[in-house]
């Protein structure tokens, strides 16, 4: 930390000075992935990829309610449309 | 020729239609208890193994009660004869795997109806050989050898106790094989694992295990709403020495439904191990699966013989939350590749899920099960392998300190780099 910072004053200020994070996060990094290979905690049966499903074609529409003039986000906030898993609202 | 012609010139003629007679009125109580009463048990499945009773199971052949599952055939073989046979398919016998377009309701098949709360786990059974009484502890074990002669006794008929499915999945890994699959899934991991796991390794204390599950054929439909947005311009802005991206996008109210069956859907029948939250390594077994269960056969409990067994103790009632979460998940997989144009991404917010039928079978299913427990985490960790498929899956304790040595290690390389590039800089 102490030689970070020494670093990081040494630099001056044109620097990316961010990139110091990559020390921290790298060990971060390290311990998840060595945990989770020998843990094994994230892993589950994918049941929606290897059970036998018969689906018909998907049915819906779509209609524009908005428009977003500027923003600085790159992609909508709370997507879920990959996970599966992740239980929203139920409708009855 | 007109409707009235066919009744022929004696026919009355047609007037107003007088009401149908259908008794006296329902009192009021008559009325509230029709009205409270709990809905009609749905169709059932009957798989009792009729050619079967509580007690000894001969050879067709030879008549002796020494019978066992063979893992490299997957038949029942006579130890004494060495006559080889085995029971029916449930998939073409009981028509499983056919109509799941068709079906209403909830099907239960008779082994998985509701456990029964005062059933009894230990079973006596009157020996057929020499009349001594056995006792059999249904929770572990389907099978117990008579001491006094030596036939072998098994549980066949149906219990109130969950202990008896309507099918099981014959073992076919071997012993061998499956401590050969556990040795290599150790062998990988053992930089980093435990010493006291290293040294305690013992993969030929491996078991063999019938674990209990509940196999579903549904037919559903399953309904989202949410937001979608397409991104309609991207372009960046500098302001002194910065630039900064900025983006234009249309937002939709995205609806999608599908209707789809599932087929062979299956899941814990034993509650101990149908949690996965984070104090428990449960998540383990559930990875082996699936299994082939198109090829479970019609129950026997000589297939249990020299394996011990987790009785069913979850009701379909209590599985039917698990069942929706599930098909809602299999219909957002469906939906998915439907939501291509909506570049930004979409954030489901709304869902349903009509289950139109479904149809649940109980399965004893194999698994060979290496169990490991670290004390000082008070952790029972698996390494587990399917008995059918040889998929294997486990948790291996860590070391810490070696953990967080490697991770110093490469946190400090890395941060050097970074210094250095930055003295480079400057």
């Amino acid at each position: 930390m102490l030689l970070a910072v020494q670093v990081a004053v040494m630099a001056g200020d044109n620097a990316p000075v961010w990139i110091l994070a990559a020390g921290p996060a790298g060990a971060i990094g390290t311990y998840w992935a060595i945990y989770r290979y020998y843990r094994n905690t994230d892993k589950s049966h994918a049941y929606e990829r290897d059970t036998l499903i018969e689906a018909q074609p998907v049915q819906g529409a779509e209609e524009k309610v908005d428009h977003i003039s500027r923003t600085r986000d790159s992609d909508i906030d709370g997507d879920n449309s990959a996970k599966h898993r992740e239980r929203v609202q139920r409708i009855r | 020729m007109t409707a009235q012609d066919d009744q022929g010139p004696d026919a009355p003629a047609a007037g107003p239609r007088d009401p149908v007679f259908d008794g006296p009125p329902l009192s009021l109580e008559e009325e509230l208890a029709a009205a409270r009463a709990e809905p009609a048990p749905g169709p059932s499945i009957e798989t009792v193994n009729e050619s079967l009773a509580d007690g000894v199971n001969r050879c067709p052949k030879c008549g002796s009660t020494d019978v066992r599952l063979r893992g490299s055939t997957g038949m029942l073989v006579c130890l004494f004869c060495r006559h080889e046979w085995q029971e029916a398919r449930v998939e073409e016998e009981l028509g499983l795997g056919e109509g799941i377009d068709d079906l209403r309701g909830t099907v239960i098949a008779s082994g998985a109806e509701q456990i029964a709360a005062d059933a009894e786990d230990v079973v006596t059974l009157t020996c057929d050989g020499c009349g001594a009484d056995v006792v059999i502890d249904t929770a572990h074990a389907m099978n117990a050898r008579c001491h006094w002669c030596r036939h072998t006794l098994n549980v066949n008929r149906r219990t109130p106790n969950g202990a008896v499915p309507d099918a099981v999945l014959p073992f076919r890994l071997t012993r061998d094989e499956a401590v050969e699959k556990i040795r290599e899934f150790a062998g990988k991991r053992r930089l980093f694992a435990h010493p006291r796991f290293k040294k305690e390794f013992v993969p030929e204390n491996v078991l063999g295990v019938y674990l209990p599950y509940l196999v579903v054929d549904a037919r559903a439909e399953a309904s989202y709403v949410g937001t979608g947005e397409v991104q309609t311009r991207r372009w960046t802005e500098k302001t002194g020495d910065n630039t900064t991206t900025y983006y234009a996008a249309d937002v939709y109210r995205v609806d999608r439904s599908v209707a789809f069956t599932v087929d062979d859907l299956t899941m814990e029948g034993a509650a101990d191990r149908a949690s996965f939250d984070g104090s428990t390594t449960n998540n383990i077994v559930n990875t082996i699966l699936p299994f082939d269960t198109k090829n479970a056969v019609r129950w026997n409990a000589s297939y249990m013989v020299g394996f011990t067994s987790e009785k069913r103790d979850l009701d379909v009632a209590q599985l039917q939350p698990k069942l929706e979460d599930q098909l809602l998940s299999i219909g957002r997989s469906q939906v998915h590749g439907s939501l291509d144009r909506f570049d930004r991404g979409v954030r489901w917010e709304g869902e349903k899920v009509d289950v139109g039928g479904s149809r649940w079978v109980s399965m004893y299913l194999p698994v060979w099960i290496y169990s490991y427990f670290q004390e000082n985490t008070k952790m029972l960790h698996y390494i587990a392998v399917n008995a059918r498929t040889g998929e294997t899956m486990g948790s291996v304790p860590v070391s810490q300190w070696r953990l967080f040595a490697a991770a110093l290690t490469v946190g400090t390389f890395l941060e050097g780099v970074a210094g250095a590039i930055l003295v480079g800089m400057s």
